[in-house]
């Protein structure tokens, strides 16, 4: 008992007071100017975090109005692409044969970068709405479904067709149909594929959401603004909303994890 | 005249049952050839043989989870597929096949739902289901809490709830430690003795068989055959200690010597 006490606590140091530790020595390292000696930089390029801090709390509503027209794009995008993800496994699912090679032609989706999608969703788009900032939103939103689309379906595909041994034959005895054994069975044993699903897709829907800004034709975003801001050479307002990305990254994923934990939690 | 009281107790009834399968090579595999044989209501019955004698093929076609390439199959007068559909039987796999996203009560319930039993029916005839295996206190808990003969007696009572008048078990207790396969050897017996369910036994285990059958019909391998069907006719209620008599050992050496093949 008291054992398993003791490595429960060795491994709450390890993954919790270790990262804390490197971190706070990497900021102490950073803010007296020790890490820019080591990396061969100025503070012009890599501005102290206090100066950071200031430009965040300086811009508060600027930066606001970025994370909003950010977060709607991640969130929508992953929203349409894990639901028609989810849609085309049960499809696949469904029709075994026809299934699986549609499921390798959508998961292909997944090897193709950004950078090569986002200009030809922005041409398929441009006609979409009269104005710049409602088509350059559409444009990017649908880059992100694509992007977020391919986990879901290779994921939520193996939940609904990979099921524990007898499961099948438990429902047959019962005289059960085929929607039956879907709702009993195949959809409730899928819902650890959907979180696995996640945990790829809520981080790649941010990154997907930010680099897809850089090619809309309206100029809104975290994304946006890191670019244009270095253009401009206003290095520490680039890093102000690089900080932000990465919370909102980390946010999103903690909350994704609290999610997982409360939903699976009676299963393990 | 006989013959016709008799066939009336014929619950199942199985007429020249083959199995054939076509191998990866092209080759045709003879699972099981001509099993001829009554089980009768209220019968406990085993299959027993060692692996590939076609035990569990032939409890899956009873069962309608597989076709037979020839002969006939009848479950009271009607087809497997009719007794399927109809839930005459229930039944007890080699795991216990627990939903894990369950509770024990909800897993129990679950054949109630298909069958589109009201809430209240569902849990109050669950509830006597658990206690007949004598888990009562574990209704709120999740499979994964649950020990593997816990887990199997759930599956038990999940097999009974929708009161079918046949039990068909495929090994249930081959995963089972011994102490636990003795304990739930007795349990078991009580709960055929209460129920009075036809039940069909599949196992590798030769003493499991004589412990607990009215009949052992042994299987055996290349081709997968009927090769002896035993009466076991020792007193019941049995208890464990009637493994240590010398009737017991009888019977467990005559079913070992009526293998053939192995």
């Amino acid at each position: 008992m008291s054992a398993k006490m003791n490595s429960k606590r060795r491994s709450a140091v390890q993954s919790v007071l270790l990262p804390v530790a490197f971190g706070g020595v990497l900021i102490t390292a950073w803010q007296t100017g020790l890490l820019h000696k080591l990396l061969n930089t100025d503070e012009y390029v890599l501005p102290y975090p206090t100066r950071i801090l200031t430009i965040i709390s300086e811009n508060t509503d600027k930066i606001m109005e970025n994370v909003w027209a950010s977060l709607e794009v991640a969130l929508l995008g992953l929203l349409f692409g894990s639901v028609i993800g989810y849609l085309i496994a049960v499809f696949a699912a469904s029709f075994r044969k026809l299934g699986s090679g549609g499921l390798t032609i959508v998961s292909s989706f997944n090897a193709i970068p950004i950078v090569a999608l986002a200009p030809v969703i922005i041409n398929w788009t441009k006609d979409v709405s009269p104005q710049a900032d409602v088509r350059s939103m559409v444009a990017k939103i649908v880059i992100v479904t694509i992007v977020c689309m391919a986990s879901m379906s290779v994921n939520a595909y193996r939940g609904l067709t990979e099921l524990p041994a007898f499961s099948q034959d438990l429902m047959k005895t019962y005289g059960a149909g085929k929607l039956t054994e879907f709702r009993k069975l195949r959809l409730p044993n899928s819902i650890p594929y959907i979180f696995t699903a996640l945990r790829v897709s809520v981080p790649v829907s941010i990154i997907s959401a930010l680099v897809s800004e850089y090619f809309a034709e309206y100029v809104i975003g975290v994304g946006r603004q890191i670019r244009e801001n270095i253009l401009i050479a206003q290095y520490s307002t680039a890093w102000a909303y690089i900080l932000v990305a990465c919370v909102i990254g980390i946010a999103m994923y903690a909350i994704l994890i609290a999610a997982e934990a409360i939903v699976l939690k009676k299963r393990r | 005249m006989l013959e016709t009281t008799e066939n009336r107790n014929v619950e199942i009834m199985l007429d020249n049952v083959g199995m054939t399968y076509d191998a990866a090579d092209g080759k045709k595999v003879q699972a099981l050839t001509s099993v001829t044989m009554d089980i009768h209501k209220g019968e406990f019955i085993s299959l027993l043989g060692p692996s590939g004698c076609g035990k569990t093929t032939l409890l899956r076609i009873i069962a309608d989870l597989l076709q037979p390439t020839s002969g006939k199959v009848l479950i009271g007068g009607e087809t497997p597929r009719e007794a399927r559909l109809k839930r005459r039987y229930g039944m007890v796999f080699q795991s216990a096949t627990l939903y894990d996203w369950r509770t024990v009560i909800k897993n129990i319930e679950l054949p109630l739902e298909i069958t589109h039993e009201s809430k209240s029916e569902r849990r109050e005839r669950a509830i006597k289901m658990l206690d007949l295996v004598g888990l009562s206190e574990f209704a709120n808990h999740y499979p994964r809490q649950l020990s593997g003969g816990m887990q199997q007696r759930v599956g038990i009572a999940r097999a009974l709830v929708l009161q079918p008048e046949i039990l068909l078990m495929d090994e249930p207790f081959s995963a089972l430690d011994e102490f636990t396969r003795e304990k739930l050897h007795i349990d078991l017996l009580k709960i055929w003795r209460k129920t009075n369910k036809t039940i069909i036994f599949v196992t590798h285990n030769i003493s499991e068989s004589v412990f607990l059958s009215d009949k052992v019909c042994v299987l055996s391998p290349h081709p997968g055959r009927l090769s002896a069907v035993i009466d076991i006719d020792l007193p019941r209620p049995r208890s464990m200690e009637i493994r240590d008599t010398p009737e017991f050992t009888a019977l467990v050496s005559k079913v070992r010597n009526s293998f053939e093949g192995v």
